[in-house]
């Protein structure tokens, strides 16, 4: 049994690593995209460079803005790197934690807070694009939202917690941790992931024409430091859409106690993981158009159905 | 027996599982073509599923069944509906006769009452098939809200064999294995049948340039 203490550095330690290695993610699945497109592509750490060069900026707001508008990033990336400290990234939790970090409900509420927040800002400005961008944001947050809930519920039932790291723990214990509900759980989620990273069938991160954009539209309003913060949100919750996937359905490799060797390999294999999503994702933006707007409920319908049987298959 | 039970058990979970996932994408696909593609994977993988029955069981016939399965369901079949899609030059567009998500969610629907029946038919269900009877329901269920839900003849067809995917699927698992007569019976008979059809809609269309939907003005 270890101490509160204890077990709160290594949430922060985890959650300081997603939010760290977020940008370079989104760089790596930018750079191997332009690959696959036969494009040279801007180096893995242009997020960085973005970032930094937004962080040096001033601000400017539009006149119909309140001022709770300046404070909807620093709350966005505030929902968004808390519901990073709830994942397992390196370390597996031991049963019975002095804390229950990782309820998976509260992962998915949390993300949910921060589409609100972000819709609620968005709104607050007054552009017209903006209001577009979040009403197109909350349909699909509308869609993705109770998926995602049924495909964590279907694993959930099989490992009897809905703790994210508990779960992982159990199934990476298991030899038997694959069943066939979990292969339609899985399609689910990966259906579910290109929506909830705004990735090409539902929604395209390079566009900023008008019509087409879904989150791009809520941050138009946004500038300087306060665009940087919801931007380096946006590439957080990329990777903690990522990585719970990776936790649920490919617990292996995570450390359970703190030396230096078990530490490397859980590194590594969080690295694997996320790398082999990556590449799911920049493969599928690369051979796929974006869908017409009204075309992505039938796309997403076909997640939400997914993880309807996985929990049918499972409970039934 | 090359593989035990309980092995055998799970690969056939397995499979319903993906059998369920191609059904899902031929119910919300787009396209023509997707939709002729998940229905020759589906077949693929209802072979599959043969095999490894075949093996569990020790049953000679229902290899030859999975290889008359993988032939002609997850190759013949598709090959002849693609080259009359090929050949009529219709819109590649499935139009639905109710809207998608309506059908998803009867779909849904459709799943909660085949298990909620397969809890009713407890003393049917063997050891080695596990959920294959309420996957087996499903999957005639949902071919037949295909056929009833899009207009285009040539999609209806893919809802039939879908659904005939299912009826197969369910008879493999339950008695393990029909006699091999019958089953190559009725793999004729839908290789018969799609043929007809085939020749139906390549001739209709040549003759008249009819939808199924211009039927309905007949009526009196």
């Amino acid at each position: 049994m270890e101490t509160a203490v204890a077990q709160a550095f290594r949430t922060a330690a985890q959650a300081a690593l997603l939010v760290a290695a977020a940008p370079l993610v989104t760089g790596v699945v930018q750079k191997w995209k332009a690959r696959l497109q036969c494009r040279r592509g801007a180096s893995v750490v242009q997020p960085y460079r973005d970032l930094a060069k937004l962080l040096r900026k001033g601000t400017v707001q539009a006149d119909t803005a309140t001022p709770f508008f300046r404070a909807v990033p620093v709350l966005v990336l505030a929902a968004t790197v808390t519901a990073a400290a709830m994942l397992p990234v390196l370390w597996a939790p031991a049963e019975g934690a002095a804390l229950p970090l990782g309820d998976a409900i509260l992962l998915v509420g949390l993300l949910a807070l921060a589409r609100f927040l972000l819709a609620i800002g968005a709104l607050d400005a007054g552009g017209a694009f903006g209001g577009m961008g979040a009403s197109r944001e909350m349909t699909v947050g509308l869609l993705v939202e109770p998926a995602l809930m049924l495909a964590v519920f279907s694993i959930a039932v099989a490992g009897g917690t809905t703790d994210v790291g508990l779960l992982a723990a159990r199934r990476g214990s298991l030899a038997v941790a694959w069943q066939a509900p979990d292969l339609l759980a899985l399609f689910a989620m990966l259906i579910l992931a290109l929506a909830e990273t705004g990735r090409i069938p539902v929604d395209n991160p390079d566009t900023h024409l008008e019509l087409t954009m879904l989150h791009e539209g809520m941050l138009l309003e946004h500038s300087g430091p306060g665009l940087a913060c919801i931007v380096l949100a946006t590439h957080v919750k990329q990777l903690v859409t990522l990585a719970l996937v990776a936790a649920l359905f490919l617990p292996l490799g995570l450390a359970r106690g703190a030396a230096p060797a078990e530490l490397a390999l859980a590194l590594a294999a969080f690295a694997a993981k996320v790398a082999l999503l990556a590449g799911f994702l920049a493969l599928v933006e690369s051979s796929y158009a974006k869908l017409r707007f009204f075309r992505v409920p039938q796309f997403l319908g076909v997640g939400l159905v997914c993880a309807f049987l996985a929990l049918a298959l499972r409970v039934l | 027996m090359f593989l035990s039970v309980d092995l055998a058990t799970r690969l056939i979970d397995v499979l319903g599982a993906l059998l369920l996932f191609t059904m899902l994408l031929i119910l919300a696909s787009g396209q023509l073509f997707r939709a002729i593609y998940a229905v020759a994977a589906q077949a693929a993988f209802l072979g599959v599923a043969g095999a490894v029955l075949a093996a569990a069981t020790g049953n000679v016939d229902l290899w030859i069944i999975a290889a008359i399965t993988i032939g002609a369901k997850a190759i013949f079949l598709p090959w002849l509906l693609l080259r009359v899609v090929r050949r009529v030059q219709i819109s590649r567009e499935i139009e639905a006769v109710i809207p998608m998500h309506v059908t998803l969610a009867l779909a849904a629907a459709i799943v909660v009452l085949a298990f909620h029946l397969n809890a009713s038919l407890g003393p049917v269900r063997q050891a080695i098939t596990g959920n294959a009877l309420p996957v087996g329901v499903t999957l005639i269920l949902i071919g037949v809200l295909v056929m009833a839900s899009r207009r285009k003849a040539l999609v209806q067809m893919v809802g039939l064999f879908a659904s005939e995917n299912g009826i197969f699927f369910t008879a493999m698992a339950i008695s393990q294995g029909m006699p091999l007569i019958i089953e190559i019976g009725v793999i004729l008979d839908v290789v018969l049948g799609a043929l007809v059809m085939g020749i139906l809609v390549l001739r209709v269309r040549s003759s008249v340039d009819a939808d199924i939907a211009d039927l309905e003005s007949l009526k009196g």
